[in-house]
């Protein structure tokens, strides 16, 4: 999840959102700075890091999701990060505390949403990363500052007051700030319980606290520290083979699938002018029913798009939803044939949904297939070495080889790093070779 | 209004939470430390951050001014119209008019926000109105301010929406005057974001069932369409005014203040001094309203959100103001048998909004007499408003609590003669 996270928060430095927030954010600095991923030119206090780093995140909806439904590593990854090179006196943090945090911070989100039968599927109201991971940025924050637990409450606390973005902003530009805004409040939040701010320490417990922001709040106690499960031991995250919302991963290898048969069945060419109509299946997702994109955060947010692209090029790629891919007119084309199908029994969760793709010709005949587990589904998890592909490929945009490398390394063996700040300096771009000495296991 | 905010906003300079607010501010940010803040003469701050410090000082006490539908509008805007006002070059400083405008503006917005529910028209209870409207109102006063074109002040609103909405648990405890503190920062925030390009959802306004927009924080949200503005556009504010609070509490306590009050008075009259063992019950008849019942507050925070409290205090001392609120005032003896001597009512006639409700004191007496007193309409109401003379002496109390009075005076001058100052960044450096 770290790795991964790294690397599409690396690649997103490149993208229009993250240069607007990066211009904003510089509007701040000060004495304490933390690194801001890619960059070795300027640095930023570690509210601003944490923000730009998070929106970088999230820019390409190209993070890891969850279920129930939240984005888990971009609300916090960037804020522990950030927080650990600004520490008071210099003073060091491991590898293992960092690791350690951001596992509560994972956990925190975790629990939260089992508060709410709601929280299952794919949300209508709030966007989940606002409500649930900008109390996980806290709690991971506070922990790694080692609070007290009064302080560790009132950090929650104050938090809730900084939660919850409608989800209308989904598929804009604006999306990103989520993200970034969910770890930069988190932070801000620990650090003003820090500083002894008190909040109302009931907070998980009222309807008019976290409550707020569901319609079924049913807040449980939690399992002893004894005997303890964590959450991500028994329910993995998904990861993104394509920078679109999670639902279009079903629909593109779906859609693939029914390319190879048409390929197959004609010669090796795929008969575009034959096609009459696309016919997709999918749950009810408001906010990702779009026949007609015009940007590319429409086209990450659209069942449509991604069926007809992955018809046209045999697989989604980053590259997909370059503009030039987007308006093409075979694209466009295609989409003017496409429609959407809500089967009853299709239900609009990431445990369970499916998707079906069935492309009509012109001479009556239908091919279809069906997807029920993408591939990077928790159900069907990505390999390893398809997991460091990834990376590489998002990292390489803006890092040195050695750099890459670096990280790959350093978070392969996190538990065992001395001094966390490695990793921020491979990040920043810093060449691997001046740093080697540095990276010092136990 | 602006003049009570700036004066509730120094004296709530002097508070623990703003010096946390404060101290945080200053450690992390130094450079373009151009705005200023509240009750520290000479020290600046980058300008969203000094709009934050700020609108946590105005609300620090809860003793800013109150609007209906229910939310404190001027806190949520001015901070950050201050601070940017010092952030823009000279050569395009607004003048006062151009202030006032924007400010207006701020206020018109949350007003039209707030008439798109009618859940908003009742005390709330489910996120605090100052960080719903307020937010969007502090992005649409500075979008106004920094002249941003017609699409950027729509994307300014967009981007505010994902910012705005704290939960009301937190009322009653240090952390709520952030909300009015977040609410200006990040309203301004917006603004800047959006000045630099940052694109939103256009129709964050609009009812779209299956994907909320700013209706996510309404349970009911009917939004309707707005005139074009013309010349005979009518503001909200002259159609509906605001309250003004007499000293540092919940606006509710208002009523049942001064219905203690009045039956002390006749008590008074009845016993010849205020004899509280003479009472045997003390019964409140209120609205329904959980966070501002509470039978013991045990902490500053607590006792200004209320009914039990303020009502006992003003019983005891025959008045509540400023030195109400401090730990002695809260743990004293006389007062917590007061406290014991308490029920509450809820009558069905009560309703929980500030145009419609009611507080009423009623003291059951040993000898089974009963006294009572009810006020429908306390001072300071926008029933009732405040005269310029009450006004000025709740500012000039406040103010002088942190500034010398030349600057006190000078603040006073200013404020009246806003529409003709030339450079309203004058302002915000008298503070």
């Amino acid at each position: 999840m770290i790795l991964d996270t790294l690397g599409v928060g690396l690649l997103g430095t490149s993208t229009e959102v993250y240069h607007k927030v990066k211009q904003y954010s510089k509007i701040y600095s000060s004495d304490i700075s933390s690194t801001i991923w890619g960059h070795l030119d300027f640095r930023l206090p570690p509210l601003y890091a944490a923000f730009v780093n998070g929106v970088a995140v999230h820019s390409m909806d190209f993070d890891d999701t969850w279920h129930p439904a939240t984005h888990p590593s971009g609300a916090v990854l960037p804020a522990v990060i950030a927080l650990s090179e600004a520490f008071p006196q210099k003073k060091k943090i491991s590898g293992l505390d960092l690791l350690l945090a951001f596992n509560v911070g994972i956990e925190v989100q975790g629990r939260l949403l089992r508060f709410s039968n709601e929280a299952r599927n794919i949300p209508k109201r709030f966007h989940p990363p606002t409500v649930v991971g900008t109390i996980g940025s806290a709690a991971a924050c506070a922990k790694l500052l080692a609070l007290d637990r009064v302080k560790c409450k009132n950090t929650l606390a104050i938090a809730a007051s900084y939660a919850g973005a409608p989800l209308a902003n989904a598929a804009t530009q604006t999306k990103p700030l989520h993200i970034g805004n969910a770890a930069k409040h988190g932070l801000e939040a620990a650090c003003l319980a820090s500083q002894d701010l008190q909040g109302n320490k009931q907070i998980l417990d009222m309807e008019s606290g976290m409550g707020a922001f569901y319609t079924d709040y049913s807040p449980q106690s939690l399992p002893t520290l004894q005997s303890y499960a964590w959450l991500l031991d028994q329910q993995d995250v998904a990861i993104k083979r394509f920078p679109a919302h999670l639902g279009t991963h079903w629909v593109a290898d779906a859609a693939s699938s029914v390319r190879r048969k048409l390929v197959e069945s004609s010669d090796n060419l795929l008969p575009l002018d034959k096609i009459e109509k696309v016919i997709v299946k999918v749950p009810e997702v408001k906010y990702v029913n779009r026949p007609n994109p015009n940007s590319e955060h429409e086209a990450r947010h659209s069942f449509q798009f991604v069926a007809c692209s992955a018809l046209l090029d045999g697989s989604m790629s980053v590259q997909s939803f370059a503009s030039e891919n987007i308006q093409r007119p075979a694209l466009r084309e295609l989409l003017c044939k496409t429609q959407l199908q809500h089967p009853a029994d299709n239900k609009p969760s990431f445990e369970s949904l499916y998707c079906e793709v069935t492309v009509g010709l012109q001479d009556g005949n239908t091919i279809s297939d069906r997807c029920d587990t993408f591939y990077g589904h928790w159900r069907k998890p990505l390999k390893k070495e398809d997991l460091e592909k990834k990376f590489q490929s998002n990292a390489s945009e803006v890092l040195p080889a050695e750099a890459t490398e670096g990280i790959i390394e350093t978070v392969y063996n996190l538990e065992k790093v001395k001094d966390c700040s490695i990793l921020s300096m491979f990040l920043s771009g810093q060449s691997a070779r001046a740093l080697s000495e540095k990276l010092r296991l136990l | 209004m602006i003049l009570d905010s700036i004066g509730v906003g120094l004296m709530g300079s002097t508070t623990p939470v703003f010096d946390i607010a404060l101290q945080y501010c200053r450690e992390l940010y130094s450079s373009v430390a151009v705005s200023s803040v509240y009750g520290r003469p000479g020290m600046k701050l980058s300008p969203t951050l000094a709009a934050f410090t700020n609108g946590v000082a105005t609300h620090s006490m809860d003793f800013d001014d109150t609007w209906h539908p229910a939310t404190h509008p001027s806190g949520a805007v001015l901070p950050a119209l201050l601070a940017a006002s010092q952030m823009l070059p000279p050569s395009t400083k607004p003048n006062g008019l151009d202030f006032l405008l924007a400010f207006n503006v701020g206020l018109e917005v949350q007003g039209r926000l707030m008439h798109f529910s009618t859940e908003a028209h009742n005390i709330p209870k489910r996120f605090h109105p100052p960080s719903v409207v307020g937010t969007m109102g502090s992005a649409a006063a500075t979008a106004k301010l920094l002249s941003l074109s017609m699409t950027q002040c729509a994307h300014a609103l967009g981007i505010a929406a994902s910012l705005a909405g704290a939960p009301m648990a937190n009322a009653a405890t240090q952390a709520k005057p952030l909300h009015i503190g977040n609410a200006t920062r990040l309203g301004f925030e917006a603004a800047l974001l959006a000045a630099r390009g940052m694109e939103a959802n256009p129709v964050i306004l609009d009812d779209i069932p299956g994907c909320s927009g700013f209706s996510a924080f309404y349970s009911v949200y009917q939004p309707k369409p707005l005139s074009t503005p013309s010349d005979h556009h009518e503001f909200l504010l002259e159609k509906q005014d605001i309250a003004f609070k007499r000293f540092p509490a919940h606006l509710g306590m208002h009523w049942v203040v001064d219905a203690a009050l009045s039956v002390r008075n006749l008590f008074i009259n009845y016993a010849g001094s205020f004899s509280p063992s003479l009472i045997r019950t003390i019964v409140l008849k209120i609205p329904v309203s959980k966070y501002i019942n509470r039978p013991f507050p045990s902490s500053e925070h607590q006792a200004r959100h209320s009914f039990q409290f303020n009502a006992c205090t003003a019983l005891l001392d025959g008045e509540v103001g400023l030195s109400s609120f401090t730990e002695s005032s809260i743990h004293r003896q006389e007062l917590r048998e007061l406290l014991d001597k308490v029920v509450v009512e809820h009558p069905e006639d009560n309703v929980a909004n500030f145009d419609k409700m009611y507080g009423e004191v009623a003291l059951l007496l040993h000898s089974g007499d009963v006294l009572t007193g009810k006020c429908d309409t306390f001072y300071g109401h926008w029933r009732k408003p405040l005269s310029r003379e009450s006004l000025l002496k709740k500012f000039r109390s406040n103010a002088s609590h942190v500034l010398p009075e030349e600057k006190v005076e000078t603040i006073i001058t200013m404020v009246d003669n806003l529409e003709n100052m030339s450079d309203s960044s004058q302002l915000a450096c008298s503070l």
